[in-house]
């Protein structure tokens, strides 16, 4: 009777723990969603997505943060250009060829890539990266979008591999089995059986990876050369959205207009990253109906 | 041709899994090259000096600060993530109502840092009148780490042999005995392990303490309520502020000091390396 009791004691703890903090996410985006809703009324969102000068302080004050978007979007993006290649071979590597022991030596390599501090990529990409541009192509900075995707894209390598690695060992061994069988060798195998399969997994990794480049800050801030003007190529400098509600929130006082522009800019970056996801869910889930 | 084509993927394979290797032996090697020298006992024993400050001395209470953030963190956050493990491993039958939490700690894992930091600011900082503080930081890492502590819990709780649990099933015995007599006995190594691993990873965020905890010097007297250096805040401003290229190289390299020791005490405790805890 006594352990009927503490069983149900820990099942109903544990439950209303478990409810509990899974509505902590909801908590964030309502409370910052409510923080910034002075700034929906006065702008429009469009506007404020759009508009290129962001003028929180001094007449007259603007709200715009196609800048930041941009190179949000420039930053991310080719980080993802850079990673996926490297990463999905290194996930078939894995997955495939790679014999046990080195397979073993590389989870653990991956594992402390991802450890590794931000702030640490971000200044070895500052102290190294960026000074090599600058003596090499002989230029008075070197920072730019592009130094801060290449550092990046280090960065999130781990993430598409061991998520597309998953996938790929999901790919049942007997579809493998019968298609070597055909005499076939095994690269055409895993490149016509075995990567198809897993393609879900594969498109679904490079999504997690995508919201780990777009909300990246330490990185991008001591790298992309935090420029308030809008990017025109990957290869300008400027300030990614991340980037500016770390600079800026310090210095807004509390309740400002200033300070309801940075949480409208973190609501937009949670968009960002949410949109972008679904997005890739739907087409994957598209891509699987007209295939099965 | 075919051949060479084969080949030619397989050279591609080999190769990406190889770069990644040397690129993380490159910057470990790179750090203990530049960082080795102004790595001494003094500069973690001694507070920053010089001017402007950092310039010599050590970081003595930036590594304190540190401790700190993480002690916080840690006891914010383990006792409610342990227990949300159990529930989804050991209690929760399938059901929408399952997998909408699911999806919510999942996503909460992929909120950018930085929002984490902003909640946090206007939460504690702003409404609850904190200030910049010790707690507050404490509290954005708690957040920061508590959707890793669970979905790693629960994979170390769920990768327990299934066949246990349909004996104890098969036995009558409740979940809460099989939870403290056979699940915790096996996979509390693994539990460790993932706390180790969640120590790393508040250890080196730099974001949400920006904008929460971070000063750039404060003496780390402990208390809650005064703002606190931390490592990672301590290494972007020697860097930014051109304070000392040295300091700033052994400041990194003790970050990766510290993160390697978590790291290999968590692999050794775990024994396989299984990477999936990270996501």
């Amino acid at each position: 009777m006594n352990r009927t009791i503490t069983n149900t004691f820990i099942k109903i703890v544990s439950f209303v723990i478990a409810f509990t903090c899974s509505l902590l996410i909801i908590a964030v985006f309502l409370f910052i969603l409510r923080e910034s809703l002075p700034i929906w009324q006065m702008t429009n969102p469009l506007a404020f997505i759009s508009g290129r000068e962001w003028s929180p302080v001094f007449e007259p004050i603007q709200f715009g943060i196609a800048p930041m978007l941009a190179s949000t979007l420039w930053v991310a993006f080719g980080a993802l250009i850079i990673a996926v290649p490297i990463a999905l071979s290194c996930a078939i590597f894995l997955a495939e060829y790679a014999p046990d022991w080195l397979a073993r030596l590389l989870r653990p390599v991956l594992n402390i890539i991802t450890g590794i501090p931000s702030v640490v990529y971000g200044f070895l990409g500052a102290a190294v990266l960026v000074k090599f541009f600058e003596v090499r192509f002989q230029v008075a900075s070197g920072e730019s979008l592009f130094a801060a995707s290449i550092v990046l894209a280090f960065m999130v390598v781990p993430y598409i591999v061991v998520n597309s690695e998953s996938a790929l060992r999901a790919v049942p061994e007997e579809f493998k089995l019968s298609a070597l069988a055909t005499g076939v060798s095994k690269p055409y195998v895993t490149m016509k059986v075995v990567v198809p399969m897993a393609k879900r997994g594969m498109l679904g990794s490079i999504a997690l990876a995508f919201g780990r480049a777009a909300g990246e800050t330490m990185a991008v801030l001591m790298i992309a050369g935090n420029v308030l003007r809008f990017p025109e190529s990957w290869f300008s400098r400027g300030e990614p959205l991340s980037a500016l509600i770390a600079l800026e929130l310090g210095s807004a006082a509390p309740h400002s207009s200033h300070y309801q522009g940075l949480f409208a800019a973190g609501l937009v970056l949670i968009a960002v990253v949410t949109i972008i996801n679904i997005s890739i869910n739907y087409l994957v889930k598209r891509n699987e109906l007209v295939k099965y | 041709m075919n051949k060479l084509f084969d080949s030619f993927l397989i050279t591609i394979f080999w190769g990406s899994g190889l770069i990644l290797l040397a690129g993380l032996i490159a910057i470990i090697a790179y750090l203990f090259i530049q960082g080795g020298s102004a790595l001494s006992l003094d500069f973690l024993r001694l507070p920053p000096a010089g001017s402007p400050l950092g310039k010599e001395g050590g970081v003595l209470p930036a590594i304190k600060g540190t401790l700190y953030l993480i002690g916080i963190a840690l006891a914010v956050t383990s006792i409610p993530a342990f227990l949300t493990a159990i529930y989804l491993s050991e209690y929760a039958q399938p059901s929408p109502l399952l997998n909408t939490m699911e999806v919510l700690i999942q996503s909460m894992a992929g909120v950018p840092s930085i929002i984490t930091g902003l909640f946090v600011y206007a939460l504690c900082v702003v409404q609850l009148g904190w200030g910049i503080s010790l707690l507050a930081g404490g509290v954005a890492l708690s957040i920061m780490i508590f959707p890793v502590i669970v979905v790693s819990m629960r994979d170390s709780l769920r990768a327990v042999d299934r066949d246990y649990r349909l004996t104890g099933a098969a036995l009558g015995v409740s979940p809460a005995y099989m939870l403290r007599r056979i699940i915790l006995p096996q996979s509390w190594r693994a539990i460790i392990g993932s706390i180790l691993l969640a120590m790393g990873y508040a250890a080196g965020a730099t974001a949400p303490i920006m904008v929460t905890a971070a000063a750039i010097s404060a003496p780390a007297s402990g208390n809650l309520f005064d703002p606190v250096m931390a490592l990672p805040y301590h290494l972007y401003l020697l860097f930014n502020e051109h304070i000392s290229l040295d300091n700033a190289y052994a400041t990194a390299l003790l970050l990766v000091i510290m993160l390697l020791i978590l790291n290999s005490v968590a692999l050794a405790l775990t024994g396989t390396g299984n990477m999936k805890k990270r996501r």
